[in-house]
């Protein structure tokens, strides 16, 4: 049995070890390492309680054996080997089930509370545990997606967007638990599929089937703007039926040939929208031009930002979530294709807090957790939904960290929305606990 | 020998002015007894020298003269001449019968001059006689001769004489350079089996047959030995008996060698790749739909039809469980549900983008139906536009009925239904959105119909019944009108009034049409499981048949932007093709099978009924008999 001589670090004081080369087996497996680190940590402080460990060889999570992933790397197995461990991320675990009467097409997170938006033409808001706290009804289409906009001592402003043409921009008043329908923003003429708050939260951006992408005020204001078109309907009834008072955009950003699938803020002036004209584009929003433009093969469905690591996550119709630089001039903007769905990705979404991890949704009914150290394979399948996911998030959760695990700095709910075919059944979306240890 | 002095003396004789006889060679005894001998030039008598000498001179001087041995008298000069030594040693040799000449050598080598070789220079050095390159007058005139009596037919030609053995060249005709020339199909006779060990007299002991191997060896047949002996081990050579076999031996390889096939067998080298046509590889004509994406369930029974709206984002489906279904494409959401009053035979989006209706045919009926699904601008457009009908003043007869919706059907989204005499089979839209076609399940001289929405009329353009119609078309860009019945495809120019095209689809039944989005390409389907492509610009025969289906066709598609089409089969399969077509006229359309796509399940012996393109993407859908629709990305 050959013999490999490694030297173990970690970044974890907690767990450091006196560093100096081990000769192992070469056939050693993750457990066989995690094993060793726990003697050698039980050697040094007593009462040491066992914890699993994973490891990291050049920036790559180890997933098979020691020699199997230095012979795919092309790592010498002459020199020493410098292994990084961490504690490992725990396996997420379903945490709660919410359940919906209908589909559910977008969720957003809070540190309090959950907006879902529904094929029911409603959105709801959540406690995070699971309480239906609000129904937002008053589109006359199905919502296709939710956001929150900020909070403001009691009450919170919160957007949903719809098939029905329009957002609606929402002020909810947490303690008297009255929602009031603030403004009415008119001016797309197809379903509105994707909206995002700006991160200084004074804009939104709409994107829709019409191809275009809007960009409006997220400021509630008492002064309604005109609108030009429908003129020749009675008045009286367009009163009646409109919720709010009409908003118009500031600006119209055109150029996609297709759908608009999904928008973000990458940050204050920059939006990045993603079509089904294969086409990721980054716009400014002070001038309203494009600024590039990523190509793709394929439909793309969703796209995420992540302001820790400055990449884009794209989920498309090709099975593969991709990331992406979009800052790069050169030629290879793809950085990584993380491949493992069997369906079409329908969601991704960056960590908010660890820039190596995202989640993804697919419509073949799992819900992945990748890190991009270790690209070959997800980190972990959760497969407790029944139907295709249609959205995903993230949430950080200081609460339950607290009692869940002293020493860990987050919990992450993931959401993500379980979809049923028969309207009888209940829909649930599950919540997952994430315990990162790190 | 006298003569020969004389005349050796002649020319100093004659220098000399010495008398000469000028009598010739005549007997000297007629001059005997004159006083002289022949005449001069003058015509004097030339005279006898005086002869003083008697017989005793000579006497004398035969004692005296030593000389007188060698002394001749010349009898034509009258004079003594005393020999030389060289002639009298000249004498001496010829009577002695040597050769006269004494440097003269009778043994020297022989020089053949007249040998066979052929000497390089002439041997006369002689210039040609004029004659022998003047044609001779003499010939001439003796051929002409003959050529007048072979005229006149006085001479006859000889008769050819007859050989009673012909012979001819075998090969005379053989190309030197065939390929199965005489010298390149030489076939060696075949070889005869080297010895091997086990025909030694002292084999090594593994060779020799253990007993039952013996045992066996003798029971078999002697074709089925593998030796023909048994092998044996002697101790010396010597005592190696006669081979008896060995007549036997000699026999069977003369039979070998004379009945050797020496024919070579002319067999086909062809590589089975090379006689398949060159295609381009399915990889490099992406995008196609490669996988299953999205099923689209709901429906309780099978669905018959599908279609897309113009923007990609809706899709139709008519079922035979009596409803039309709304999905939306992305999600496989079931949008809305609209119950019609009997199965859905075929439905149709409008093409034209501004119009939102979509035509929906059950039992006797069409009925225009407006989903609400698009720009709130443009569906409430479309209901105005349909709103705004107003009735002419003359009513003219319709074969149709034309009505406007009851309540409560006009709450489901009916907008206009137009009832037919007999059950409809399918419908289609032209492309401007306005006009409508509508085949009816009858057969007689009503079949099919077209329909003008914005004024409620219909007609019927075809007098006659040419067969059973099946489905109809209408061209994307000109007013062409394709009509397919069960074995032909009409091709009518609407304007004219007139039959442009006939083209035969060398089947026996067509199910299905679709027209390329270019217009100047129809596939069919057809229930004996081919598909057609017909060029209209190249022939009225299909240009090209695929039979890559195993059971009927039952619906064919062209993508609007891509080259793709796609045909669905009762064998549960979408197979997708990739059918480029140029816009050089010279160039024929590529047609490349890309994909088969899997995941209908069998239903009452019927897979997919219909296919239908995303407009946008290269997508495609179908629709099943298992009562799914499913999207393939």
């Amino acid at each position: 049995m050959s013999q490999l001589q490694v030297r173990f670090f970690t970044e974890n004081a907690k767990y450091k070890v006196d560093d100096v080369p081990f000769s192992i087996p070469a056939a050693s497996q993750v457990q066989d390492l995690s094993n060793i680190i726990n003697k050698l940590l039980e050697a040094k402080h007593t009462g040491h309680s066992n914890v699993e460990f994973d490891f990291l060889v050049r920036g790559n999570f180890l997933r098979t054996s020691l020699v199997n992933h230095m012979e795919a790397e092309g790592i010498s197995t002459e020199e020493v080997v410098e292994i990084e461990y961490v504690q490992r991320f725990m396996a997420p675990q379903p945490e709660e089930c919410i359940m919906h009467d209908d589909w559910i097409s977008s969720v957003d997170t809070e540190s309090e509370w959950i907006l879902t938006g529904s094929y029911d033409k409603t959105a709801r808001i959540w406690t995070q545990e699971g309480k239906a706290v609000m129904t937002v009804a008053g589109h006359t289409d199905v919502v296709k997606d939710v956001a929150w906009v900020k909070r403001d001592g009691v009450t919170s402003l919160l957007l949903t967007s719809s098939m029905d043409q329009t957002a609606i921009l929402w002020e909810w008043n947490v303690e008297r638990n009255k929602l009031k329908a603030r403004h009415c923003c008119r001016g797309h003429a197809g379903s509105v599929d994707s909206i995002a708050v700006s991160p200084n939260q004074t804009k939104f951006c709409s994107g829709s089937w019409d191809k275009m992408l809007k960009i409006w005020s997220a400021v509630p204001t008492d002064k309604e703007d005109e609108l030009e078109e429908q003129r020749d309907r009675p008045r009286k009834k367009q009163k009646t039926e409109q919720m709010g008072l009409t908003r118009t955009p500031i600006m119209t950003l055109s150029g996609h040939i297709e759908a608009v699938s999904s928008v973000l803020w990458s940050d204050n002036e920059e939006v990045c929208s993603a079509s089904w004209d294969h086409t990721i584009r980054l716009w400014d929003v002070e001038t309203g031009n494009m600024k590039s433009t990523l190509t793709g093969s394929k439909v793309f469905n969703c796209i995420s930002y992540s302001p820790l690591c400055r990449r884009l996550a794209s989920g498309s119709t090709d099975r593969h979530v991709r990331l992406w630089d979009p800052r790069s001039k050169d030629g290879s903007l793809v950085l990584l294709s993380l491949t493992s769905h069997t369906g079409w990705v329908t969601a991704v979404r960056w960590s908010p807090s660890n820039e190596q991890q995202l989640i993804s949704g697919s419509l073949d009914c799992v819900v992945k957790l990748w890190d991009t150290r270790s690209c070959k394979a997800p980190l972990y399948d959760m497969a407790a939904h029944e139907d295709k996911v249609l959205c995903v998030d993230w949430r950080e959760d200081g609460v339950r960290a607290q009692h869940a695990n002293r020493l860990a700095n987050f919990v992450y709910i993931n959401l993500s929305i379980l979809l049923k075919e028969t309207f009888s059944v209940q829909f649930p979306y599950a919540l997952w606990t994430i315990l990162d240890c790190g | 020998m006298v003569k020969f002095l004389g005349s050796s003396r002649t020319p100093a004789a004659f220098l000399h002015g010495d008398i000469r006889n000028t009598v010739g060679n005549v007997p000297m005894e007629w001059y005997q007894d004159y006083p002289h001998i022949g005449y001069d030039l003058e015509g004097k008598k030339i005279f006898k020298p005086i002869r003083n000498k008697d017989e005793l001179d000579e006497f004398l001087d035969k004692m005296e003269n030593p000389d007188y041995w060698r002394t001749v008298h010349d009898k034509m000069t009258s004079t003594d001449i005393r020999l030389t030594d060289e002639q009298i040693s000249l004498v001496h040799r010829l009577q002695s019968g040597q050769f006269g000449d004494v440097n003269f050598n009778e043994y020297e080598p022989y020089i053949d001059f007249f040998s066979g070789e052929t000497m390089i220079h002439p041997v006369t050095n002689r210039p040609q006689d004029k004659r022998s390159f003047i044609p001779s007058l003499i010939e001439k005139e003796k051929v002409s001769k003959m050529v007048h009596a072979i005229k006149m037919g006085w001479i006859k030609p000889r008769k050819p004489k007859e050989s009673d053995l012909q012979f001819y060249d075998l090969w005379a005709k053989e190309d030197p350079n065939a390929i199965l020339g005489r010298h390149k199909m030489h076939v060696p006779a075949p070889k005869m089996k080297l010895p091997g060990h086990e025909e030694s007299y002292n084999p090594p002991p593994e060779y020799l047959l253990t007993e039952e191997e013996r045992l066996a060896w003798e029971q078999q047949d002697p074709e089925d030995r593998k030796l023909s002996f048994l092998p044996q081990k002697f101790s010396c050579l010597r005592s190696v008996p006669a081979y008896s076999r060995f007549i036997h031996e000699r026999f069977e390889r003369c039979l070998d060698l004379y009945l050797c096939p020496r024919q070579r067998k002319m067999r086909v080298n062809v590589d089975p790749e090379d006689l398949i046509p060159k295609l381009p590889k399915p990889r490099d004509l992406q995008p196609f739909p490669t996988i299953q994406s999205l099923i689209y369930r709901g429906h309780s029974s099978l669905v018959r039809c599908i279609s897309l709206s113009p923007s990609g984002q809706w899709l139709a489906s008519g079922s035979d469980d009596c409803t039309v279904r709304l999905w939306e494409v992305s999600t496989g959401r079931c949008m809305k549900t609209v119950e019609v009053g009997g199965a859905v035979r075929s439905i149709v989006w409008n093409p034209n983008p501004a119009i939102c209706l979509v035509a929906v045919c059950f039992n006797e009926t069409v009925v225009l139906l407006n989903p609400y699904l698009a720009d709130k601008l443009v569906y409430n457009a479309t209901d105005q536009l349909i709103a705004s009908y107003v009735e002419p003043e003359e009513e003219r007869p319709q074969p149709v009925q034309w009505q406007v919706p009851e309540i409560e059907d006009s709450d489901k989204g009916f907008r206009l239904i137009i009832t037919h005499p007999k059950s409809v089979k399918q419908v289609t839209w032209h492309s401007k959105g306005d006009y409508l076609a509508s085949v009816l399940s009858d057969n007689s001289n009503m079949q099919v119909l077209i329909h003008q929405v914005s004024k409620r009329r219909s007609q019927n353009p075809f007098r006659k019944n040419k067969g059973l119609v099946q489905c109809v078309s209408f061209h994307p860009i000109r007013p062409y009108f394709f009509v397919a019945s069960q074995r032909c495809v009409r091709v009518y120019n609407l304007i004219k009034q007139e039959l442009m095209k006939k083209l035969m689809a060398n089947c026996k039944w067509i199910s299905s049409m679709a027209i390329h989005p270019g217009g100047d390409n129809v596939i069919c389907g057809s229930y004996d499981s081919r598909l057609s492509w017909f060029d209209l610009d190249l022939s009225t025969k299909p240009y090209k048949v695929l039979r890559h289906h195993k059971k009927a066709l039952r619906g064919v598609a062209f993508h609007k932007n891509y080259p793709l089409f796609a045909s669905g089969s009762d064998d549960g399969s979408v197979i997708v093709c990739h059918g480029m077509v140029y816009n050089d006229l010279l160039q024929n359309p590529l047609i490349v099978p890309v994909k088969v796509l899997k995941g209908h399940t069998l239903t009452h012996n019927l897979g997919v009924l219909d296919v239908a393109f995303h407009p946008t993407q290269p997508w495609v859908f179908s629709s099943g008999a298992d009562a799914t629709i499913r999207l393939f990305t």
